[in-house]
């Protein structure tokens, strides 16, 4: 379906929600280049991504797999979620 | 434990000393705004503002107003904690300034502590986080509900935030925690950590937390700042709560030498008892015996106290238990001490009162001032209350008391600067 592409989270809005949930302010452009690094280099807990799955699962109405808390770095965070996003799980 | 870094000796020759002071406090935020208010007796004691308390039936308390927590605190750490961190949070980077503590003098991590008291927790952001629970669904509470509330916030932030990893604590015991928390740190640093951070804030003026307070007997309903709080008058009518509070540098006396910093008050006494919830009357004997143990503690003779800064919770029973407390304990001198109680200008804010108060004796044995009690005139007891305008004088021992409502009593004493060798 078409409207699926707009499920999917950026790196804008995945910097937007770290700011907005964690209070962990990294611009979209150092979070694209530093994908790969561990959210805690920028100062984001466990707990902060938490509440970031949250948020997701609010916004798009359904549950994301449990590895999506457990996610070390954003590059894997954003492709367990864009992933599951795609396929509606 | 700091281990190799301690400095100053094992065991019964280090001695806890306070070399900074961090307030957040209903007459301002600092230590300067904070000590002119007391100093001139000023209250600031008014009517409740905060969101969502306008209908309830408190109308008195102490407010911090102007208080902008990202003026020293990371979006991060405000996030994930409630007001009474916030205040922790800020209270404890004024007074590692204050002391000029700096990462230079972090030898390790291990050897810095920070013990904190609540009484009260996080319960505006535990409020918000049930309304959203009850009123929108599960999916809707954020993760740090399960630790933003919690008594243990405080002490668990600043530990974190400034990477203090030597022996932490909380004491939850009460309004007489505050002082606890004192003697905790004094005993971490007898106990080979060279420094403490240690204090209480409370954060009590939310819609949730004042319908707690509300089933207190103690609490008053007095409608006017000038007469909702008055202890040892005729016109006693129970006590304003606040928010605020205050943290203590407490280091190693060496180690506070070597480092260059002024040793600004000796930890030099503490006791506790406890005499059951409401049971005013009880508590004569309970703090009359935590008096005569501080002092023994500290090595005073009751004559050696030059100011008592009173616990005075402003309900007839008890601050009559209170002023006879002082004369089972200190005899004659109980009538001649000045004795002073200026949270009549800022409120009680639970843990965080006595705090303040020892905060507030360092100020006053520094400046030669004992600060008047707001709002108190005609004393019915047998105390020299310190009332109208602040009394000069050259206190070098102060006696600071604190009871909790659930029946705790502690007695603290302070002693200006170091105690010198035969002192102690």
């Amino acid at each position: 379906m078409s409207d699926q592409l707009d499920y999917q989270v950026t790196v804008e809005e995945l910097s937007a929600l770290m700011k907005r949930t964690a209070g962990v302010h990294v611009d979209p452009i150092t979070l694209q280049q530093q994908a790969d690094d561990g959210f805690d280099t920028f100062g984001l807990d466990s707990l902060g991504l938490l509440g970031i799955v949250a948020e997701l699962e609010k916004r798009y109405g359904l549950g994301l797999p449990e590895q999506a808390e457990r996610c070390k770095t954003p590059a894997d965070f954003l492709a367990l979620v864009n992933g599951a996003l795609k396929t509606g799980v | 434990m700091s281990g190799p870094q301690r400095t100053g000796g094992a065991g019964g020759n280090r001695r806890a000393v306070v070399t900074g002071l961090g307030v957040v406090s209903p007459h301002g935020t600092g230590v300067e705004a904070h000590w002119k208010a007391v100093a001139d007796g000023t209250s600031s004691l008014g009517p409740v503002t905060r969101e969502g308390c306008a209908d309830l039936p408190l109308r008195v308390a102490g407010q911090v107003h102007g208080f902008d927590a990202a003026e020293t605190v990371e979006d991060r750490f405000l996030v994930q904690t409630d007001r009474f961190t916030h205040f922790a949070l800020a209270a404890t980077q004024h007074a590692l300034a204050d002391a000029r503590f700096g990462r230079a003098d972090v030898d390790s991590p291990y050897s810095v502590g920070v013990v904190t008291a609540a009484g009260s927790g996080g319960g505006e952001f535990g409020q918000r986080e049930l309304q959203n629970l009850w009123g929108q669904g599960s999916r809707h509470v954020g993760p740090y509900q399960s630790i933003a509330w919690f008594y243990a916030a405080s002490t668990g932030q600043v530990s974190i935030r400034n990477d203090f990893k030597g022996p932490c604590g909380v004491v939850a015991a009460d309004e007489a925690g505050g002082l606890d928390a004192l003697a905790h740190a004094a005993l971490a640093v007898r106990g080979g950590t060279d420094t403490v951070v240690c204090g209480a804030t409370e954060a009590p003026l939310a819609p949730y937390s004042i319908v707690c307070q509300l089933g207190y007997p103690e609490l008053s309903r007095a409608a006017e700042p000038d007469r909702a709080y008055r202890p040892f008058t005729d016109a006693a009518c129970g006590f304003a709560p606040a928010e605020g509070g205050a943290v203590l540098l407490v280091e190693e006396e060496t180690a506070a030498r070597e480092r260059g910093a002024d040793v600004r008050a000796t930890v030099a006494g503490h006791a506790a008892t406890f005499t059951g919830p409401g049971r005013w009357e009880e508590s004569r004997e309970g703090l009359a015996r935590a008096i005569a143990g501080a002092l023994a503690e500290a090595g005073c003779r009751p004559d050696d106290v030059d100011v008592v800064f009173a616990d005075a919770l402003g309900v007839p029973e008890a601050d009559r238990a209170e002023a006879l407390a002082l004369a089972d304990a200190l005899g004659p001198h109980a009538a001649r001490v000045p004795v002073t109680a200026p949270k009549t200008g800022t409120g009680r804010a639970y843990c965080a009162a006595p705090v303040l108060d020892v905060a507030t004796a360092v100020l006053a044995m520094e400046h030669g001032l004992i600060p008047p009690t707001p709002h108190v005139f005609d004393v019915c007891h047998d105390l020299d209350l310190v009332t109208g305008r602040a009394r000069p004088a050259e206190p070098r021992t102060a006696l600071v008391l604190a009871r909790g409502l659930m029946g705790s009593n502690s007695a603290l004493v302070l002693r200006r600067g170091a105690v010198p060798a035969e002192g102690r």
